[in-house]
């Protein structure tokens, strides 16, 4: 929101230099996103009377003018009487008017910020002009470029534009979210009157801004009528017609006022409502009376009501809506001519045949303002203020402030009474507070004086006794409900800067640790330690990867506004949006793109419509998944077989670490495990079921590890060599992370391998536990010992069975072992096995 | 499927021949023999042509459709023993390996987490991580959100089909963590607790925005707390985060959960107030926003907001780590490049 110094200025004095002013605005009303000092556009542009204008004689469109400038230029070239030649094509540019120049080396202001031009003497067609006459347009006054801006009023020529319009101004503009509960704030006045409380400085609201004034009455020419009939969505609407007004373009002081904050002039009686709109906060409209009374026999009846479905109405933007029974609308007997407080329709639109005039200066309900202006896509300055819930209390004051400019600028007069019914007196809201609750919220050591003084200094109504106050709302204000809103506004007035800055006190129990948190961040030292990369990826994924992943959208929370389909659904599970991102990197040339090979893994979340939690919201599951890729040339090179083993060894890895048992189990005869569960069935969706294991608690699932279906593969563009697993974090938490130590042998160890042949049916861990329970039942005494795989062989010729080969590492702890013995107990364990497995040993 | 035309039945079942078409893959559809088909197709009558050409289509959409079954079917996949560390027959050289840990690399935005919740930790800080989805009764209505209010407006949020809302801020925590300290907090314990977590805006992404990004949000409340705490304890952290001396301004705001509101603007600590890339050359940072909390707020968690007072804050995790590193697109974080990643 841009709002001009100068304009501050009539109203309390600034005794701060700007940068001072800008640095005590930001921490003491709200942040300022710039400011701008905007003389500097107008450097060396004069008023000018016009002495001579004849035609050109090249050019059928171009007048030779004289001017006259006061001699306030001094490097300019002039005639004998001191007038200086500029050529003009402005068709209203003749002798005798009042005009802007902009000299040679002078820029044309409205080119200050882009493209700048600056000016020069230079011939046109055959006459040299000395510079040129100017335009609004040009003079960033509005946007009108059909003539010369005449001045208005009769100012001595060579009186520069700076001087006549105060234009040694700085526009800045404050950032309005801190306002959101400060609708006075969305004034100039209230601006005022907040820069002068944060000087210490008492402010006063010029005299014609009260709650209570007398009336006038009108000449009773233009009768005016106004039915209510939703009072309770506008509580306040006065209104009254004008008669006989001239329209015409508002004196320059307003245009020039109103253009430098960001608003286009338009005509007296428009820029009269904006004025007055963006002095106070206040919206207001006016209607063409004529229109008005035109479409219903003569009557001026303005109703209020409700919206009728489908309605239709042409707002002044010239779009057509249809509208609703949500919408608060201004109409006359059966037709909308208004979106209330929103936007003015087109067919009682104020134009240049304007004579008599209806003016609407209204309280609407905020929440249904704010409904239609969402609704309908419509922001204007008025649905900014009213949004806000402007006070009620200041209507009369301000349509009475509006009467009096229209009668001074336009010559109207009133012409009804000031109608304002339904309207009772509201009560005043109050709020009583200590000087010691204040002191204690912030921290400080105020006297009842100072807080008497800072509130008063913008005009709170302040009733102190002893300590204790009595505070009551000005009728500008909305926001003095509780103790905490005057906590405020003394902590603001005085300057958060002063409060003392002391830490709170604390006790020496030690803080909780978050458990969940501390588990993912040792996941994440675990495997980043083993050269995977942590990713975090999106909690909302496109519908096409569920469907790539085999996953059932109907069982993913949907995303009802999303700005993109990559934000369709709330994932399902981990696994697919990391596998979104193998084909990506393989593609991309990363450095050491010779070796491409990595492991993705993200902790993170994921939901479904299914589960819910205790608060019956869908419940959160929070999994790792991690996601093993090399591609062809890389896999060859460096990892042989199947790529869930290397998924696997990275789970394992995870596992032994943390010290957790898990049971692996196919998970193409292990779909009883997930019978019920309807999230688990999901996330294995993506993996194969021959190639992949269910990792499991006691009964309960908590993962997956595998290789992925070959369409998921397909769709996916994953390379050959990619495996992957999801586990469940609650999983990894409360694990018994305890290592068990055992002392160190003294005693050599012996190395000896055991290789044998076995039924290819036979799984490894199976046989794996027959020999190290042998081993266990009957190894020689005191020792312990260990037991490894060396490698897996299977003949081309011989796929009924596989040799396995396990080294035994085994010590004493009272001896040295010999070989003997220990050869001995692996010839017992191959003999035993051979009875109960039929296996040889090789 | 059979075809009518002797000459599409010869070359239909020369084609579906499994072993070519696994030889030829997708290649197979402009296999020379449809060259063939289609120089007879020239020389057909029009009353032949239209059902021939209709044939070779049936053929090709035939072989489409077996192209595909093979690629997505398990028929031919290898079961394998999921109990083993390894394959069979894999030299041990080649047997599984973790990656080198040279490669391995910890998300920036999660070491930053861990670092910024070390500090809480130490300042006697508990954490709870922020969830994902919520409903509108916890985002809005307990933070003294009233339903329809403007104040709505500055959070484009996403919303569910069930009218549930991905959270635009870890402030959707506040009730529940409020609630759950209550009965500590009668026996004289403070509640302190930050809450990292994602958070969600519908808006449009480019550089500087994303739509979603990683918050801290900080509650403590007790007995007596006033906002003067608010600004030490928040300059605490900040000091003890970039390791030096700091000046922290609050400047005015309005949220609906705190009165009064904040933001909170740090002096740079890049460039110590004299201007560069990271503050625009402004020599300030605008980091987030603070204030102390709405007793609607506490009154809407049972707390007696007479008694006890607090405050909130909340910032976002990107937004230091870009600055700190100097990181030019926010979207790099969840991009999942590699290149990126590696850097960290």
């Amino acid at each position: 929101m841009k709002i001009s110094l100068n304009w501050i200025k009539e109203f309390t004095d600034v005794d701060l230099s700007i940068d001072e002013l800008i640095s005590k605005i930001g921490t003491q009303l709200g942040a300022v996103e710039e400011y701008e000092y905007i003389g500097d556009k107008y450097k060396g542009i004069v008023i000018v009377e016009v002495k001579e204008c004849i035609k050109h004689q090249q050019a059928d469109k171009l007048n030779v003018c004289r001017v006259d400038d006061g001699g306030y230029i001094k490097d300019v070239q002039r005639d004998d009487q001191g007038l200086i030649q500029v050529v003009c094509g402005a068709p209203n540019v003749r002798a005798g008017m009042l005009a802007v120049w902009i000299p040679p080396k002078a820029t044309v202001p409205s080119t200050f910020n882009k493209d700048k031009i600056v000016l020069e003497a230079r011939e046109l067609r055959g006459i040299v002009s000395n510079g040129m006459l100017a335009s609004p347009k040009e003079l960033a006054f509005g946007d009108s470029h059909e003539g010369l801006l005449e001045i208005d009023t009769d100012i001595k020529p060579g009186t520069t534009l700076i001087d006549a319009y105060k234009l040694d101004d700085y526009v800045i503009d404050l950032e309005n979210k801190m306002f959101t509960h400060r609708p006075d704030c969305f004034g100039i006045l209230g601006i005022a009157r907040e820069i002068s409380g944060i000087q210490d400085i008492q402010f006063v609201s010029p005299k014609w801004y009260k709650e209570n004034i007398e009336s006038p009455i009108g000449n009773g020419t233009l009768a005016l009528e106004v039915n209510n009939q939703a009072p309770e969505l506008a509580p306040r609407f006065v209104a009254y017609s004008v008669s006989g007004v001239e329209i015409k373009p508002s004196p320059l002081f307003m245009q020039s006022m109103l253009s430098r904050i960001g608003i286009r002039p338009i005509n007296n009686i428009v820029d009269i409502t904006n004025y007055m709109m963006t002095l106070t906060g206040q919206p207001l409209h006016a209607y063409d009376y004529d229109k008005v009374t035109s479409k219903n026999d003569g009557r001026a009846e303005i109703i209020v009501r409700r919206g009728i479905n489908d309605e239709k109405l042409t707002l002044l933007s010239g779009k057509e809506i249809a509208l609703k029974e949500s919408d608060i609308v201004i109409a006359i007997d059966d037709e909308a001519i208004g979106l209330a407080g929103v936007m003015g329709g087109a067919t009682t639109e104020v134009d240049e045949n304007t004579r008599n005039i209806i003016l609407e200066c209204a309280n609407f309900n905020m929440y249904t303002i704010r409904r239609t202006s969402m609704d309908y896509g419509l922001f204007t300055d008025a649905v900014t203020r009213f949004t806000k819930g402007q006070s009620k209390r200041q209507n009369l004051a301000v349509a009475l402030k509006t009467l009096e400019m229209i009668r001074e600028l336009s010559g109207g007069q009133l012409a009804s009474e000031i109608i304002d019914n339904n309207y009772t007196a509201q009560k005043i809201s109050r709020v009583s507070i200590s000087t010691d609750f204040i002191n204690s919220r912030l921290g400080m050591k105020l006297t009842s004086e100072e807080i008497q003084r800072l509130l008063g200094n913008v005009e709170l109504i302040v009733e102190k006794e002893n300590d204790n106050f009595s505070i009551g709302e000005s009728f500008w204000r909305t926001d003095i409900e509780i103790k905490e809103d005057i906590v405020e506004e003394v902590g603001r007035l005085n300057g958060y800067f002063k409060l003392p800055q002391d830490l709170p006190y604390r006790q020496i129990k030690p803080a909780m640790v978050g458990e969940q948190l501390q588990t993912a961040s040792r996941i994440r030292d675990l495997l980043s330690a083993a050269g995977a990369n942590e990713v975090l990826c999106h909690s909302f994924v496109h519908g096409d990867l569920l469907k790539k992943s085999h996953q059932d959208s109907s069982l993913a929370i949907e995303i009802n506004n999303a700005i993109s389909p990559d934000l369709q659904y709330y994932r399902l599970s981990i696994t697919p949006s990391i596998l979104e991102l193998i084909y990506p990197n393989l593609r991309s040339d990363y450095s050491d793109s010779d070796n491409k090979s990595f492991a993705l893994f993200e902790i993170g979340k994921s939901h479904n419509n299914q589960d819910k939690d205790e608060d019956n919201l869908p419940l959160e599951n929070i999994t790792l998944g991690l996601v093993f890729a090399a591609d062809s040339k890389t896999a060859k090179r460096h990892f042989e077989g199947a790529a869930y083993y290397q998924a696997k060894e990275y789970l394992s890895y995870l596992l032994e670490k943390l010290g957790l048992p898990l049971q692996f189990l196919p998970l193409n005869n292990s779909k009883d495990y997930l019978k019920d569960d309807i999230w688990f069935k999901q996330l294995v969706e993506p993996y194969e079921d021959k190639r992949s294991a269910l990792l499991v608690i006691g009964k309960e699932p908590v993962g997956v590890v595998g290789e992925f279906k070959n369409s998921v593969k397909t769709s996916l563009k994953l390379p050959d060599f990619t495996a992957g697993f999801e586990l469940k974090l609650s999983a990894l938490d409360n694990v018994n992370s305890e290592t068990t130590y055992l002392p160190l042998p003294k005693f050599p160890k012996i190395h000896q391998d055991i290789c044998l042949k076995v039924d290819a049916k036979i799984t490894y861990d199976n046989l794996f536990n027959l020999i190290w329970d042998k081993i266990e039942a009957s190894k020689p005494d005191k020792t312990s010992f260990d037991l490894r795989l060396v490698d897996i062989f299977q003949k081309e010729d011989d796929l009924d069975n596989k040799q396995i080969t396990f080294r035994l590492t085994i010590s004493a702890y009272d001896r040295t072992l010999t070989t003997e013995s220990v050869n001995e107990l692996l010839d017992g364990v191959a003999s035993t096995l051979e009875k109960e497995i039929s296996s040889s040993r090789i | 499927m059979n075809y009518s035309y002797p000459e599409i039945q010869d070359v239909a079942s020369k084609l579906k021949d499994k072993e070519r078409i696994t030889k030829d893959g997708k290649a197979i559809l402009r296999a020379p023999e449809f060259n063939s088909l289609f120089s007879k197709l020239k020389e057909m009558d029009s009353e032949n042509r239209g059902k021939f050409g209709k044939e070779i289509n049936d053929l090709k959409n035939e072989l489409e459709v077996i192209l595909e079954d093979i690629a997505n079917s398990s028929s031919d996949v290898e079961q394998i023993d999921i109990s083993a560390p390894t394959d069979i027959n894999v030299s041990p050289e080649k047997h599984p390996k973790l990656l080198s840990s040279i490669y391995g690399s910890k998300h920036p935005l999660m070491v930053e987490l861990d670092k910024v919740l070390g500090i809480f930790y130490r300042m006697g800080f508990t954490a709870v991580e922020s969830r994902q989805i919520d409903d509108d009764y916890h985002m809005f209505e307990s933070l003294n959100f009233p339903e329809g209010h403007p104040a709505r407006d500055d959070f484009d949020t996403f919303m569910t089909k069930d009218g549930l809302i991905a959270p635009a801020q870890t402030s959707t925590m506040q009730n529940r963590i409020l609630k759950a300290g209550k009965e500590d907090l009668e026996k004289g314990n403070p509640i302190a607790v930050v809450v990292p977590g994602r958070v969600f805006r519908n808006e449009d992404v480019d550089a500087r925005h994303g739509h979603t990004f990683y918050q801290l949000e900080g509650i403590y409340v007790n007995k007596g707390v006033n906002t003067g705490h608010l600004i030490s304890t928040f300059k605490t952290f900040l000091e003890e985060y970039y390791g030096q001396k700091m000046e922290l301004i609050l400047q005015p705001f309005y949220f609906p959960f705190t009165e009064p509101s904040f933001e909170f603007v740090l002096s740079c600590p890049f460039c110590q107030k004299k201007g560069c890339n990271v503050c625009s050359q402004t020599g300030w940072i605008e980091l987030g926003g603070c204030g102390m909390i709405h007793p609607n707020v506490l009154k809407m968690a049972g707390i007696d907001s007479e008694e006890y007072t607090g405050f909130a804050w909340g910032f976002g995790i990107d937004r230091l780590v870009m600055m700190k590193y100097g990181i030019e697109d926010i979207r790099h974080f969840m991009s999942g490049k590699i290149e990126f990643l590696r850097q960290f």
